[in-house]
């Protein structure tokens, strides 16, 4: 009670909560801007917990990972583009509903059900913390395989008209991601002895160039048709969920909440596997008059909750036995450790206050993005005032700065202009974009889990063929059968 | 150009880079050191999978020309009445031809000149928008605006420029 008590009024007092605040803006800017991933943010905001003291540099950081998550929806709805890999699935229903003439619905409904899952991901945490953790740490490269394989199977469901296609721009996506050096032998794959291939196509950069490149082709392109297209935002206004959908909802809110804890507690996974798994739930379990994929508010109640709820369960290895899941969390945990604090089971010990601490920045993270987000829709919505092709030409240039920021590399931009090309005749021929994006982000996982997982097992191979060679060898006599 | 005949295009197409993925993944990526999964298994085996799936594409495409939806056939024909063809393609490679300049010149003059020649660039010539005031409104808001909010509150790396430097 006295580490709480110690905790609590290290979290209340001005600096941690500012500080939180200033890093759940950040991630909110960063989100929702496609490109500048949470990620991005975090980097850019470690160097800055240098001189502040331990909870307001954890409030900042955590600030930042909350904000950025729930963030990515914004560009989502509003623009067809995922702020963060994670909003991926929320384009499906959520810019649907945008064109319906319901974004600030979509919004307010998103950061809502976003905030419903952090907390009860953080309530869970809290509550199931050593249990989730010691079950997560058993998980062995073929069970995370088995994972990844049940994520892609929502391709299946992802395939709009035709699974062909749908396999078709799966195995593109997976395709792309084997470009580079091979993480287990340390070879050249496909790089054709480039240095700056070696590091493969950046998930970010193929996001960018997957979901902004072809959107903004298509808008030119609609200019030229002639389709002036100055989307009318008269209909736009502060618009709450209604009690009655979110309660017919509740339920998928509930088991979304508990389906992204769950895969966030499990290192190497994250929020586009959560959100996605979440979406084919919705798809199978979704009511309403407008069907999942054409604005339906489930298809955004559903990713937005679980992909929230990633974060209470990313943070339960990471706390508890030091393991990042993510980019994201390896962030948090260096600025951790530069605060001196070794995540593990003895920080439970040690620093109890410490992670009282976490709690408690998560909730005024969460209540700072619910007021930041509701109040600002208003303002984000004006987005929508902006005419189609002006707004390409922005969206444009924030693709260049965004694919280039993140490594600070040209290369980025040109790869980003080449895929984007290929994706906008990928689009042409009516073969889906989403499938191409699960396989890249799958895909790496799928990959080294299955081959670490035939490593380990190599041994029990061998065995198995020595023994059969050993019972069975080519010319040995027949045994007869003494059991009759 | 019709649903069907689409198909067959988009089948050629893919299964002719399937088989150059394949070819380059044999000639290229080692087999490894790995006694059953190699560096080059998933990949080749992915060009493989792509292959067959073009081909099932391209079958379906000769099988039942009749299957694809008629709204797709509707919406395509009126795209092509339109736009022609040949500004269709002039557009969309002049606007991957700014996005790999903007690449190059945010390298050699840096962030937010590249930013102004880029949006002044589209505006008046891919959008063929004349008013000045617009051109000029549009450069110099999104080139500056950018540099404030990403270079100066958020304190993200903006290229200086090798040739030229700004700022």
């Amino acid at each position: 009670m006295e580490a709480f008590l110690t905790a609590l009024s290290a979290a209340l007092a001005p600096d941690a909560v500012l500080a939180v605040l200033i890093g759940t803006l950040i991630g909110l800017v960063f989100g929702a801007i496609p490109g500048l991933t949470f990620t991005v943010a975090l980097a850019l905001v470690l160097p800055m917990t240098f001189t502040l003291e331990t909870t307001p540099a954890i409030g900042l950081l955590l600030g930042t990972y909350i904000g950025g998550m729930t963030g990515g929806s914004v560009s989502a709805i509003l623009l067809g583009i995922p702020g963060t890999p994670s909003a991926a699935a929320t384009i499906l229903d959520g810019h649907q509903m945008m064109r319906r003439g319901k974004a600030s619905l979509a919004l307010s409904t998103a950061v809502i059900v976003s905030t419903i899952g952090g907390i009860i991901s953080l309530v869970v945490m809290i509550v199931s913390v050593n249990l989730v953790a010691k079950m997560a740490i058993r998980f062995g490269p073929a069970e995370i395989f088995a994972l990844v394989l049940f994520g892609l199977s929502t391709i299946c469901g992802l395939s709009e008209k035709s699974l062909l296609r749908g396999l078709i721009a799966g195995v593109i996506g997976l395709m792309i991601m084997t470009i580079g050096l091979d993480e287990i032998d340390g070879v050249q794959r496909l790089t054709f002895g480039t240095v700056t291939l070696q590091q493969g196509v950046n998930l970010l950069v193929a996001m960018i160039a997957l979901f902004a490149v072809p959107q903004v082709i298509d808008a030119f392109v609609q200019y030229y048709r002639g389709e002036l297209q100055s989307i009318d935002a008269k209909d736009v206004r502060f618009e709450l969920p209604k009690l009655k959908d979110l309660k017919e909802n509740f339920w998928l809110m509930m088991r979304c909440a508990l389906l992204g804890t769950g895969i966030g507690a499990i290192p190497g996974t994250g929020g586009p596997i959560a959100a996605f798994l979440a979406y084919a739930h919705a798809r199978r379990s979704a009511k309403g008059e407008v069907p999942l994929g054409k604005g339906n508010i489930a298809g955004v109640i559903a990713p937005e909750t679980a992909n929230n709820a990633v974060t209470g369960g990313a943070m339960i290895p990471l706390l508890s036995l030091g393991i990042p899941g993510d980019p994201a969390t390896a962030i948090i945990l260096s600025g951790l450790l530069i605060h001196g604090l070794v995540p593990g089971p003895m920080l439970f010990i040690e620093h109890p206050d410490t992670i009282y601490g976490v709690y408690i920045a998560i909730i005024i993270s969460y209540i700072g993005i619910l007021t930041i987000q509701l109040f600002g829709i208003r303002f984000l919505v004006q987005l929508l005032r902006v005419p189609a092709h002006l707004l390409a030409v922005a969206i444009t240039i924030m693709c260049g700065f965004g694919a280039y920021t993140f490594r600070n590399s040209v290369f980025d931009v040109y790869t980003m202009a080449i895929l984007g090309l290929a994706a906008y005749g990928l689009m042409r021929a009516r073969i889906p974009l989403t499938p191409i994006i699960l396989g890249i982000v799958l895909g790496p996982i799928l990959e080294k889990e299955f081959r670490t997982a035939l490593i380990f097992a190599m041994p029990a191979v061998k065995w198995l063929t020595k023994s059969r060679r050993l019972e069975a060898p080519e010319n040995a006599p027949v045994q007869p059968r003494t059991d009759a | 150009m019709g649903a069907a005949r689409r198909d067959r295009v988009t089948g050629i197409l893919l299964l002719a880079f399937a088989a150059a993925w394949v070819l380059a993944v044999w000639y290229t990526v080692p087999a490894g050191t790995s006694e059953i999964v190699g560096p080059r298994t998933f990949p080749l085996g992915l060009g493989i999978a792509l292959g067959v799936l073009a081909l099932v594409l391209l079958a379906a495409s000769f099988v039942k020309p009749a299957g694809i939806s008629t709204d797709d056939v509707e919406e395509d024909d009126a795209e092509g009445k339109a736009l022609a063809g040949w500004l269709y393609l002039r557009l969309v490679l002049s606007l991957v031809l700014v996005i790999v300049a903007y690449g190059f010149l945010m390298e050699k003059v840096g962030f937010v000149l590249a930013t102004l020649v880029t949006v002044a660039v589209m505006v008046g010539l891919i959008l063929k928008i004349r008013n000045p005031l617009t051109i000029i409104g549009m450069a110099v808001g999104l080139a500056f605006g950018c540099w404030l909010l990403f270079g100066k509150i958020l304190g993200a790396y903006l290229p200086p420029g090798t040739w030229i430097s700004l700022f």
